[in-house]
């Protein structure tokens, strides 16, 4: 019985060394192809709500969760890329379990004129505290390098 | 609906990495419950295998390669997986397996091998966000339960050293637990305070380790239990409940859908008030500050209450109503399906009085167990009741 071993190498017991590669191209769906068509060209956000709860989503979202009916075009509406920080982290470690070349502060963001809100990177030095109830809006790439993906967005910064 | 009971439990030991494979873990919990009854795979009608992501172990459709160690092979068998929330899953499955008459004695299995993934097992989560809206930043899961963790202190405007209370006490729990991983009599809340700092406010044993093990839980009709014991241990209640996968949309200080499946759990137990009525808990402890949001989620106390109970000595071994007997996955380990053996295994053994020296003093009548995952969503709750 092997059990009060303590092995902190992967490599200790004889193994084969394997990998489960694959690569994926991830379609952005419906909503997400207007979301990030109308970020491409504006300096704001695409939200949509709900005709029957009139929740606002943010990210906008082609149905209600809840009431499970479809949201119409018209019920699109466009806001201002900026919110109030719900919550927030400074992270030190990667995935990886090593230490991050610099940390990085990433929070979730309640979206003005939204019932929604949005994970996102805080460009500040107020690191490893709360910051929740700051002002923050996003700062965008320049339009013409944008590529339609969350990457637009370079961070989001206190105002 | 045919009631339920347990008549046999087994667990594997809990490390970081194992030599045996995903079935040999299997093969020896499974081995270790059927002893534990008295009975062989021949009595078994049919079997549940539990094991979440297939990232871990490296094996897709990994159910299919565990089942000859789960003693699964020519059985009906199925796997079934909801994230962190399967260790309490794979159990209602097996119970409505029994429940609906189909099998008379249902084996249920729990693996997790995360040793296999490297460099670490936090590698296979990048894969389980939004791959439009939440991949391209690169998050992980400690950041974000970093952050729901700042949420519920800041809503409540709990401290740290509350928080870490709870580490230390699962972690001395687990002393006397033969499969505990992390266990540590003289740990103390500065240790915890004074530990790395991984993603703000969560430190390093604030996290539960990853881990490889297995368990299982045989469960017995009504109709034959009485072959096995005069004194069974009866599945009471079940209840599980799943959100969005919009996260961002919950408010991340108090877990609705663990209110909902304990709702449910309650209400076919019979439950009218948990707090009177329930004698002691194994809430999920993956983190230390999720045992306390999982209490108030199983309504155990009002909201941000958990950390002034556990403050005051109510939720230790010999309080009032104990949480995490077993020492959780904070001191046990935390290979995430295999924790069955902590959220449900140890119900019955507490509840059967067989738990060793983690017996909870004062002859404990009904348990509920509780687990979580996915992207903060799913709930899963089991009450076991005795005599």
């Amino acid at each position: 019985m092997t059990f009060l071993e303590k092995q902190t190498d992967p490599t200790t017991p004889m193994h084969w060394n394997g990998d489960m590669q694959a690569d994926y191209f991830y379609s952005n769906g419906v909503a997400g192809d207007k979301f990030f068509k109308h970020l491409m060209k504006k300096d704001t956000f695409l939200a949509s709500m709900c005709p029957e709860c009139g929740v606002v989503f943010i990210p906008p979202r082609l149905y209600c969760e809840d009431c499970f009916c479809g949201i119409p075009d018209e019920n699109w509406v466009e806001v201002k890329a900026q919110g109030v920080i719900r919550t927030n982290t400074t992270a030190m470690m990667d995935a990886h379990n090593e230490p991050l070349e610099e940390p990085v502060v990433m929070a979730l963001i309640e979206i003005d004129e939204t019932d929604g809100a949005m994970l996102g990177r805080i460009k500040t030095d107020m690191l490893g505290m709360d910051l929740t109830g700051m002002m923050v809006k996003a700062k965008l790439r320049p339009k013409k390098e944008r590529e339609g993906t969350m990457k637009d967005i370079l961070y989001f910064e206190p105002y | 609906m045919n009631d339920v009971a347990v008549i046999g439990a087994g667990m594997t030991v809990f490390q970081r990495r194992l030599k045996e494979t995903g079935k040999e873990l299997s093969y020896l919990a499974t081995k270790m419950a059927l002893e534990e009854a008295g009975i062989t795979k021949k009595d078994i009608d049919m079997v549940v295998m539990g094991s979440a992501p297939d990232a871990f172990d490296g094996i897709h459709q990994k159910g299919e390669n565990l089942l000859d160690g789960a003693a699964g092979a020519g059985k009906p068998y199925v796997r079934v997986f909801n994230g962190g929330g399967t260790g309490v899953f794979a159990p209602i499955a097996g119970w409505w397996h029994v429940a609906s008459g189909v099998a008379d004695i249902a084996l249920v299995v729990c693996e997790e091998k995360m040793g296999n993934c490297y460099p670490h097992p936090q590698t296979a989560f990048r894969h389980i966000w939004d791959p439009i809206l939440d991949r391209p930043l690169a998050p992980n899961l400690v950041w974000l339960f970093a952050m729901e963790m700042n949420r519920y202190m800041t809503k409540y405007n709990i401290k740290k050293e509350d928080i870490a209370r709870v580490a230390v006490k699962n972690k001395r729990n687990a002393v006397g637990h033969p499969c505990a991983q992390l266990p540590d009599e003289k740990i103390t809340i500065e240790d915890v305070l004074n530990s790395e700092m991984m993603a703000w406010p969560v430190q390093r044993l604030d996290i539960s380790p990853p881990s490889d093990g297995a368990s299982a839980l045989i469960l017995c009709s009504k109709d034959k239990v009485r072959q096995f014991t005069d004194d069974p241990v009866w599945v009471d209640g079940v209840g599980w409940n799943i959100d969005s996968t919009m996260w961002t949309n919950r408010d991340l200080c108090f877990p609705r859908y663990v209110a909902n499946a304990a709702r449910m759990a309650y209400k076919m137990a019979g439950i009218h008030n948990p707090r009177k009525d329930i004698d002691f808990a194994e809430p999920y402890d993956p983190f230390d500050y999720k045992e306390l949001h999982h209490m108030e989620g199983l309504l155990l106390c009002n909201k941000g209450e958990a950390p002034i109970l556990t403050r005051e000595g109510v939720t230790e071994r010999d309080g009032d109503m104990p949480m995490c007997p077993s020492g959780g996955l904070m001191g046990v380990g935390n290979p995430i399906a295999a924790t069955m053996g902590q959220k449900v295994c140890e119900l019955y053994w507490q509840l059967a009085g067989k738990a060793g020296k983690r017996q909870i003093p004062g002859d404990p009548l009904v348990g509920v167990g509780q687990a979580w995952g996915d992207i903060m969503q799913m709930a899963t709750v089991a009450v076991l009741r005795r005599g």
